[in-house]
This record gives C-alpha cells, sequence and structure tokens, in this order.
C-alpha cells in the first residue's frame, strides 16, 4: 500500500527504486528535515548544497537518458517512462525541487540523444558527466504564452514570440524565456524559437542547442517560487545571440517531434507529484501513531482516522492513473495524450488534498516552517500549473478526445 | 587473486516484521526483502580490493531461494563479475550453508572468502566458522579492517573492549563488521549492467549435498509490549519511584 506495489516491476526496477530511496532516507530528507532555513537563502546558488548533487551521482540518476556509450544510463526502453516515473516519485519524496532538477537533465538528454548531430553528443555528453553540478534546460515558457495560450491553439496568431532567423551560417535568436526549470543555473539550454511566422506553432517552431556562455544569452533572474524551492527556476533574455547552424535540433516541427518526450514529461511531472504526496502520508502516519491528544494516541481519534484513509485511497487512485498512463505511452497506446493529460491534473488536484489533510492532521504543527509539513503543502501547490495549468490540461483532455468539435482559439489577442 | 562472497537474502531489517497466526514462524509473505547488511559490507570490500587491483575476480554466492537471484544481482550491480546461487527452498542453517559454500569453494578456488559476521535474521553468527572448519583454512571473524599483501592477510579484529590483529595465510575466511566500511549504493548505469553479468544456478544435488533442516523451532513469541508511563504528582514521588520501581538510585 502507498508505495508502488513490488510485483508490479521488474527486478531492475526493484532495485533502482532501492537505490533512490536509500540515498534518499540517507542524504535527502535528512538534509531537507535539519537545513529548513536553506530554502529561505536569497542567493539561489547557495540554497542546495553542492553536496546533495554530488550525492546524487552515486547512485547515476542525473544522468538517466544519457546513452550507455557515454557513460550514461539505457534503460529498457520499453518500460522506460514507467521506470521515469518510478525514480522521480522516489527522489521527489525526499525533494521535490532535487527531482525536478534532476527530471529537466533526464527530458533535455533524450533529446540530445535524438535529435543533437554526433559531434555534439561528443562534446556535451562528456561534460554532463563529468560535472555533478551540470544541468540542462528546457526553454518554451514566454512572458506572453505558454500552456495558456500556444501550446493548445495551433494558428500563427498564437506562436511564439521569440523567434530565430538563419543569417550568415549562425541562426540568430531574439526573444525573451521564463517559467525554466533550472533556467537559473543550468550550462546547457535546449531553446525553443518560431522560425516561420505564416504558420501554426507545431509546424513553425524550432529547437537549438545554447551553451549558457552564449554572447547575447543573458540569465536575468532566478524566479522566487512558493514551492519547489531547490530548483531554481530562472528568466532567459536573448538579445541577437547567435548559435552555429549546426546547433539546430529540430527545423520547424520542434514541437510535433518533441512530442514524445513531451508525454513522458507528463507522467514524470504526475509521479513526482506522488512523491509529495507518499511523502505527505508517511510523515502524517508517523504523527497520528505517536502524537497524543485527549489520552490517547490521534489515530485512535475517528475524525483523525477518515483523513488518513482519504489520503492513503487518493494516492492509491493517482497511482493507479499514473501506472495506467505511463504503461500507455510505452506501449504507443492511441489513448496515451488524453491518460497523461488526466494523470497529471488529477495527480495535482489529488496530492492537494493529502498535503491538506496532512496540515490539518499536524494541527499548529502543520503551520511551522521547522516542521517540514508546510513546505510539504506549498511543494503540492506548484504542481496545479507548471507544465500546463489544472485547465489548461483538462481543455486539452477534451480538445484530445473531441477534436472536431472542442477547442477553438479565441482569436488575435488586439 | 579471486574472492568468493557468500550473501544471504533476509527481511529488511528496517520493516517491521510480525509472527504467523499461528505462531509457527514470521509472516514474510508480503516484507519486503534485502541483501543481510553484513554481507553488503562484505561484497563492498571485495569490490574494493578488485579496484585497487589486489583481486581479480569478485564471485558472489548464495544458498537460498529462486528470489535471492535478485539479492545477487544486487551484489553484481555493486560491482562482482559474477553470481551463483545454490537453489533451495528450505530453511537454510549455518552449517547446510557451511557445506555449500566448502563444495563452491573446492569448485572455484577462492583464495579469500568474505561472508557477513552474522545475518540479521536469526543472528547465528556461525557460518564463517563453520565454512573456515569444513575447508581447514584460517579464519578472522568481526574483522573492522582488511589489507591483503601476497599470500598473507592482516585483520583488525572488534573484540570485546578493544581490537585484535592476526595475521592470515591464504586462503583464509574473513567476515564482516560494521565498521569495515560502508557500502556504496548499487548506481543506476551499474543496475542496468548488472543485468549483462552472468548468473548461474545449481542445485544442492550437483554437489552431492542435500539441505537439511536440522533445527527444530519450538516456539516464537513477539517482545513484550512495552508498558505505558505514568505522571508522577511530585518531585518527591518521582524520587521515591526511581529509588523502588526504577532501581536507578539508591
Amino acid at each position: 500500500m502507498i508505495h508502488a506495489d513490488d510485483g508490479s516491476l521488474s527486478q531492475e526496477q526493484r532495485m533502482m527504486r532501492d537505490s533512490c530511496r536509500a540515498f534518499v532516507d540517507d542524504a535527502v530528507t535528512p538534509f531537507i528535515r535539519s537545513n529548513w532555513q536553506r530554502e529561505w537563502d536569497m542567493s539561489p546558488g547557495e540554497r542546495l548544497p553542492r553536496s546533495i548533487l554530488e550525492g546524487a551521482e552515486t547512485i547515476g540518476v542525473r544522468t538517466l537518458g544519457v546513452p550507455e556509450a557515454y557513460g550514461g544510463v539505457d534503460l529498457e526502453r520499453e518500460t522506460e517512462v514507467r521506470t521515469f516515473a518510478l525514480i522521480s516519485e522516489e527522489i521527489a519524496r525526499g525533494d521535490s525541487g532535487l527531482a525536478d532538477k534532476l527530471v529537466q537533465n533526464w527530458k533535455v538528454s533524450i533529446l540530445l540523444r535524438e535529435f543533437a548531430p554526433k559531434h555534439l553528443q561528443d562534446k556535451w555528453f562528456p561534460r554532463l558527466l563529468a560535472d555533478p553540478q551540470f544541468l540542462l534546460a528546457h526553454c518554451l515558457t514566454e512572458p506572453r504564452g505558454a500552456s495558456d495560450r500556444w501550446l493548445p491553439y495551433n494558428v500563427p496568431e498564437a506562436a511564439m514570440h521569440t523567434k530565430a532567423v538563419l543569417k550568415d551560417g549562425h541562426w540568430v535568436i531574439n526573444g525573451r524565456k521564463q517559467f525554466i526549470s533550472n533556467g537559473f543555473d543550468a550550462s546547457l539550454y535546449v531553446v525553443y524559437a518560431n522560425t516561420d511566422t505564416s504558420v501554426g506553432m507545431l509546424q513553425g517552431t524550432s529547437s537549438f542547442l545554447v551553451p549558457r556562455d552564449t554572447p547575447g544569452l543573458t540569465v536575468t533572474k532566478c524566479n522566487e517560487t512558493m514551492g519547489c524551492r531547490f530548483m531554481n527556476n530562472g528568466e532567459l533574455v536573448f538579445e541577437d545571440c547567435r548559435v552555429p547552424a549546426d546547433h539546430l535540433l529540430v527545423q520547424n516541427t520542434a514541437l510535433g517531434s518533441a512530442g514524445q518526450y513531451f508525454r513522458a514529461g507528463k507522467i514524470i511531472q504526475a509521479a513526482k507529484n506522488l512523491g509529495v504526496g507518499v511523502a505527505c502520508f508517511e510523515r502524517t502516519a508517523d504523527y497520528v501513531q505517536n502524537y497524543v491528544q485527549g489520552g490517547r494516541i490521534l489515530i485512535k481519534h475517528q475524525a483523525v482516522a477518515l483523513r488518513l484513509a482519504d489520503m492513503a485511497t487518493r494516492i492509491e487512485a493517482v497511482r493507479a492513473l499514473i501506472e495506467r498512463a505511463s504503461r500507455a505511452v510505452d506501449e504507443g497506446h492511441p489513448d496515451m495524450d488524453v491518460l497523461c493529460n488526466m494523470a497529471k491534473v488529477y495527480a495535482s488536484e489529488e496530492i492537494m488534498k493529502v498535503a491538506t489533510h496532512a496540515l490539518e492532521l499536524h494541527g499548529g504543527n502543520g503551520a511551522m516552517l521547522e516542521f517540514g509539513i508546510e513546505k510539504l503543502f506549498r511543494d503540492a501547490a506548484i504542481f496545479l500549473h507548471m507544465d500546463a495549468t489544472v485547465d489548461v490540461s483538462r481543455m486539452k483532455i477534451i480538445k484530445t478526445m473531441f477534436p472536431a468539435t472542442a477547442g477553438k482559439y479565441a482569436g488575435p489577442e488586439n | 587473486m579471486k574472492i568468493l562472497v557468500a550473501i544471504k537474502r533476509v527481511a529488511d531489517p528496517n520493516v517491521k516484521v510480525r509472527l504467523r497466526s499461528d505462531g509457527s514462524g514470521l509472516d514474510l509473505a508480503a516484507v519486503k526483502m534485502t541483501m543481510n547488511p553484513f554481507d553488503e559490507i562484505a561484497v563492498e570490500e571485495a569490490v574494493r580490493l578488485r579496484e585497487a587491483g589486489i583481486a581479480s575476480e569478485v564471485v558472489v554466492v548464495s544458498v537460498g531461494p529462486e528470489k535471492a537471484t535478485e539479492t545477487l544481482r544486487t551484489a553484481l550491480a555493486m560491482g562482482a563479475d559474477r553470481g551463483l546461487l545454490v537453489r533451495t527452498e528450505a530453511t537454510t542453517e549455518p552449517l547446510a550453508v557451511a557445506k555449500a559454500l566448502s563444495a563452491v569453494a573446492g569448485e572455484e578456488q577462492p583464495a579469500l572468502i568474505l561472508l557477513g559476521k552474522q545475518a540479521v535474521d536469526d543472528d547465528c553468527n556461525q557460518t564463517g566458522q563453520m565454512l573456515a572448519a569444513k575447508l581447514g583454512w584460517p579464519q578472522a571473524t568481526f574483522a573492522s579492517q582488511l589489507t591483503v599483501n601476497g599470500d598473507r592477510a592482516t585483520v583488525i579484529r572488534e573484540v570485546d573492549g578493544g581490537s585484535q590483529t592476526l595475521a592470515l595465510a591464504l586462503p583464509a575466511i574473513v567476515t564482516a563488521d560494521l565498521r569495515l566500511n560502508e557500502p556504496r549504493y548499487a548506481s543506476l548505469p551499474n543496475i542496468m549492467k548488472a543485468k549483462k553479468k552472468p548468473l548461474e544456478e545449481r542445485q544442492p544435488s550437483d554437489y552431492g549435498l542435500v539441505i537439511e533442516e536440522r533445527l527444530e523451532v519450538v516456539r516464537l513469541e513477539e517482545p513484550p509490549t512495552r508498558a505505558a508511563g505514568i505522571k508522577v504528582k511530585s518531585v518527591a514521588e518521582l524520587v521515591e519511584r526511581l529509588k523502588t520501581e526504577a532501581g536507578v538510585l539508591a
């Protein structure tokens, strides 16, 4: 109960889960519990000590998606998404910000593996492997839109504002990206930009590899968030930022080509969210079996038991949907898009309820920073809109189910 | 130099186990299993000796059920080269395991056999010693430091009230204590690589052995539940009870 059923996992998956859990229990959770002030350090680079990512290196979890030839981890492709889900849940059970830092690396590594020319893989994968602090970022969202505007609508009016033009053997990028996971810390970025203004975004968006030190790229700030604070979300500005022509990953159809990886992204999102829920449950189950009120431990009070049952039930339901959706992606089932969005949106709302119960059952302690429960509540809240808002996710579900009748673009902005 | 490491699959010591309702044994049906923690230390030591260029091959062996292949796989992911399961569904008692390991040692001819000092399930602390007797090899138990130099090993043992240093001629048996090292995690890349490492399954009969259960468990009982604490009304009463009931004050 609460955790994944061992019988549903392969031997390797169980072993990976065990290694991740041991690392989280030995290194991550003790750090998070005893250093709660670090979340509020306003020097973003100082928040998570280097030792945590160095520790993550001992289980090799930063370089999933990197081909084995470069020293990464080649997962079984037929269960790859399920494995991603399992591992991201375990890491997020310790800290969802740390999990987010790591999963960005997996997602971008897969894009590099699939789309980058070999000489660029030869250049960047070894650097990624060599430095435990080397992070990757995936730059889609812009100040004027992402899931709220252009992701649901494939019309020219809704296209990205960031543009790239080929000039003298270089792509020249201009624009702004915001709310970028790892944006503040990453050493290497995959940037999406409009390369054809006459068509919808699915036909007119290209992706580029942009190293952090490229002239014209400025990391302007760290976006301070309410939760997931150990991942430094960033804002980037591109001013005549020039990358060589071979740094183009996918021309015009970047969003469609990357589609299979966005699907995995939704599953990972839901799985990290589940990890936060599991942490809420474990902490709360422990608390209510030890804390005495009215002469008996809390769990003997029926009102408390009912809430705990509700937490457990919601967690199991979320897990069941994530497992179904991840299997659908691994098997290429026709319903996979709908299921991914369902898992993502359902997890976000259900785990928010789980976190609310956790907060309530801890009474006054639940509101105390040093107790760590309010952190789980804040972390859970982030998932309501990270990687698409609840409402947009629902809209996409219906658009995919009823493509002929649902979800027409409301029109140009002006 | 080849090192043989013996490992056992046991109930995860972090999990609370319960007795079967008829009291005949532990209810392990839904309990998470893991490698005996002392055996993990033994595997780590062997892998370090291989990484240091002192050992050339690390072979892990388990005498136990089919599911012990998963435990062997974990040892392979930690860095062992090859696995061997001597399969039996019987309860594995120290003497039977020592006989099986002695047969395996006869085939493998290792220069060193490492074991955990004891398994955390039955806490027998006998297998290493019995194996040394069967093979007629020197033994050093409760090792907190191991140095191998040519055909000799030096072991610092943890003994009551201090430590003892032994010099042994190889081949020898060494059993690992808690402070010998801190075992690594099986990393994700190594878990995938371990899939491709050889893992052989043999039957006790292949060695001319029958795994016998020679011990009879007469009774098992749960530890007594701790009585609830009480509130005292005054310091005087506290002192009185510490003297008369707790016996901590004279």
